[in-house]
């Protein structure tokens, strides 16, 4: 008789020590965590009855508009609706994909980020509103480009390996993208973790004075904190100084981590989102910091109960790949032979070998990513997100979205409770 | 020349004083700087500036161009992501003088702090004295000088560029291994000491990545498949 497989040695288990026996280091991919953990699906939104009164879903008006980063910059950002695409760099997207994440910014209103690696012109001519990340590695990092930034994302750490910095395979370190990071074509990168100028949150403030000061002012400074030890964390990033926080959950994308860190570290983000809330909100900076959510973000449910939970924003990262191509069936791409997997399992983005042209620097590969029709595409997903939200927001009889709430949501597990905070669904406890 | 007095402005009015090349013909001097935090910062014309007395953290950080002269002790990260044009420090520095700067020149005339010349992408950091751990951690590219000893883990991790010691070797960082400096070299680096009124022509270490860490030893079978 064969017994079904163990709890502890799963399939999976048996054939990561396998592997592992073969490579003699840990193992790497792309994507995101594969760990089940409650998440946007375990809450629902209780809509309207006879308590309260619907708006028409399809008709009258809910804003989507919101500012995010305006404590103390001249300049905040305006987002058409609460959504903008996060930092992913120009060498571990192709230059076509950035450019089209960044026309598909412009064409719905809300903004895009350079990521590791620095800004490409290309991007920041299709960007209205372009987001300048500075990360431990400083890779192409230029006050000319800060200068020109429409704001500034201090980097701590990333949801999807937090602790740990960036990783770009050799086989997409070439050309261009070695010599805009100043690195020998052909490494293996790896970035460092820790920021090269400053270390702890009392230099952070000091810091973020520097690139307030080499701006002027004018615009928005954001800290990116990976969601592990949020209160605290989010405390520190606001005493700092920072605009607005980013927190990025253990759900948020890469395209290459140890994989043991993209399962193993931080926390879901519907149990970061509320934390990152009562930390501001017990320093008292409710409505002056703006707080945005990343990690697992795919459609408008997602970003309303993120907005409901207490974001003020969302960043989508994978979503927007997805919407670029990510895993999707093509005509000129052969999963199979290419990657050796079908689509819709591909976590490759590491080997640079993309089948659809985004996460590879082969220009063959890249030429299956049409810049235009891509970038309708994410400007189409957007946008169909964004409509998502407004339908959600009316049917709980509000007409602005930065009117959701906890009260709006109940969760369906105990686990979801707890996380999030929220009464389990029947109840009135949250557990 | 121009003078202003950094104790009656704020920090923002100082800078954009800096900016705005009223003086470019002369330069300008600031005078009781005081230990003040980001001075100089962001600045992109060609303009001497000196300052009087001591700068805090980031001073002449996110620049180009300019020559800053400060006439005192500077705090962490002088000369961060410095671009072109110099800055000498006339006493000692911080932590992570130069750190990430991609061209120019940085000269620390007394000592230098933990991770000088950390991330280094490009110029010159010149240490008179002696500079603290982890000096070139990750350093890319550009050539550092210290003229004195330095502490532990020196060219941890570094990528390319080279680090050249006068004194005694704390440790060497992973990685980083010392390599013989041709005359050609210890002449170049001898020259650069002389622009800065530096006579002496110590017998320099030469450190450089071993580059046995640039590539990952092996792959999965999927990547076999495939890269």
């Amino acid at each position: 008789m064969v017994k079904p497989s163990s709890q502890i040695w799963t399939p999976e288990a048996i054939e990561d020590v396998h592997e592992k026996a073969e490579l003699g280091r840990y193992r790497i991919r792309g994507f995101s965590s594969f760990q089940k953990v409650p998440h946007f699906d375990d809450l629902v939104f209780l809509s309207t009855g006879l308590t309260r009164f619907p708006l028409e879903g399809y008709k009258e008006k809910c804003n989507t508009k919101v500012v995010i980063g305006h404590r103390y910059a001249s300049q905040p950002l305006e987002l058409a609706t609460p959504i903008y695409i996060t930092g992913m760099s120009y060498g571990a997207l192709s230059q076509t994909a950035k450019n089209a994440l960044a026309r598909a910014s412009s064409m719905v209103g809300v903004a895009t980020c350079t990521g590791d690696g620095g800004m490409l012109p290309s991007e920041r001519k299709n960007a209205d509103k372009l987001i300048y990340q500075v990360l431990p590695s400083r890779y192409g990092s230029s006050p000319a480009d800060l200068m020109q930034s429409d704001a500034i994302e201090i980097v701590v750490g990333q949801g999807a390996k937090p602790g740990t910095g960036g990783l770009l395979m050799g086989v997409k370190v070439l050309g261009d993208v070695a010599e805009m990071r100043d690195l020998p074509s052909g490494i293996d990168q790896r970035s460092p973790t820790r920021h090269p100028d400053w270390l702890g949150p009392d230099d952070l403030s000091i810091k973020i004075e520097e690139l307030r000061e080499a701006t002027e002012g004018r615009v928005p400074i954001h800290v990116k904190l990976p969601a592990c030890r949020v209160v605290d964390d989010v405390k520190l990033a606001a005493k700092a100084g920072a605009d607005a926080i980013v927190i990025d959950s253990m759900l948020a994308g890469t395209g290459a981590s140890a994989d043991i860190m993209l399962d193993q570290s931080g926390i879901p983000t519907i149990a970061a989102i509320p934390l990152a809330r009562k930390a501001l909100s017990e320093l008292g900076l409710d409505g002056e910091v703006s707080l945005i959510a990343s990690g697992g973000i795919r459609n408008g449910a997602d970003v309303a109960k993120a907005l409901a939970l207490g974001a003020d924003a969302v960043a989508i990262g994978l979503a927007a790949l997805i919407a670029l191509n990510c895993n999707k069936e093509i005509p000129e791409a052969n999963y199979e032979q290419e990657i050796g997997v079908p689509a819709g399992y591909c976590r490759h983005c590491h080997t640079g070998k993309c089948p659809v042209g985004i996460t590879t620097q082969d220009p063959d590969l890249e030429q299956r990513l049409d810049f235009e029709q891509a970038a309708n595409r994410v400007a189409n997903f957007i946008n169909a997100t964004s409509m998502e939200l407004a339908l959600i927001t009316r049917s709980l009889g509000k007409g602005d979205v930065r009117s959701l709430e906890p009260e709006d949501l109940v969760a369906l597990t105990m686990e979801a409770s707890a996380m999030a905070q929220i009464p389990l669904a029947g109840s009135n406890k949250v557990y | 020349m121009v003078d202003i007095d950094a104790s009656q402005m704020t920090t923002r009015d100082i800078n954009l004083r800096l900016k705005s090349n009223s003086f470019s013909n002369n330069g300008i001097t600031v005078k009781n700087s005081q230990g003040r935090h980001n001075l100089g910062v962001g600045l992109s014309s060609n303009t001497e500036i000196k300052f009087e007395g001591n700068v805090g953290y980031f001073c002449g950080g996110l620049s180009s161009q300019c020559q800053i002269v400060i006439q005192g002790n500077a705090g962490w990260a002088v000369g961060d992501n410095l671009m072109s044009g110099s800055i000498a420090v006339e006493g000692n520095a911080g932590a992570s003088a130069g750190s990430t700067m991609r061209g120019g020149s940085l000269f620390v005339r007394g000592n230098s702090g933990a991770r000088t010349g950390i991330s280094m992408k490009g110029g010159h950091l010149v240490v008179g004295g002696d500079s603290g751990f982890m000096t070139g951690f990750m350093m890319q590219k550009g050539r550092i000088v210290v003229c004195g000893n330095v502490g532990e883990a020196v060219g941890d991790s570094m990528y390319e560029g080279e680090i050249f010691v006068g004194g005694t070797i704390g440790s060497l960082g992973s990685d980083a291994i010392v390599q013989d400096a041709s005359e050609d070299e210890l002449i170049e680096v001898w020259e650069m000491l002389a622009k800065e009124g530096i006579a002496e022509r110590p017998k320099f270490k030469k450190i450089v990545s071993a580059k046995k860490l640039y590539h990952f030893d092996s792959l999965e079978r999927l990547e076999k498949n495939v890269i």
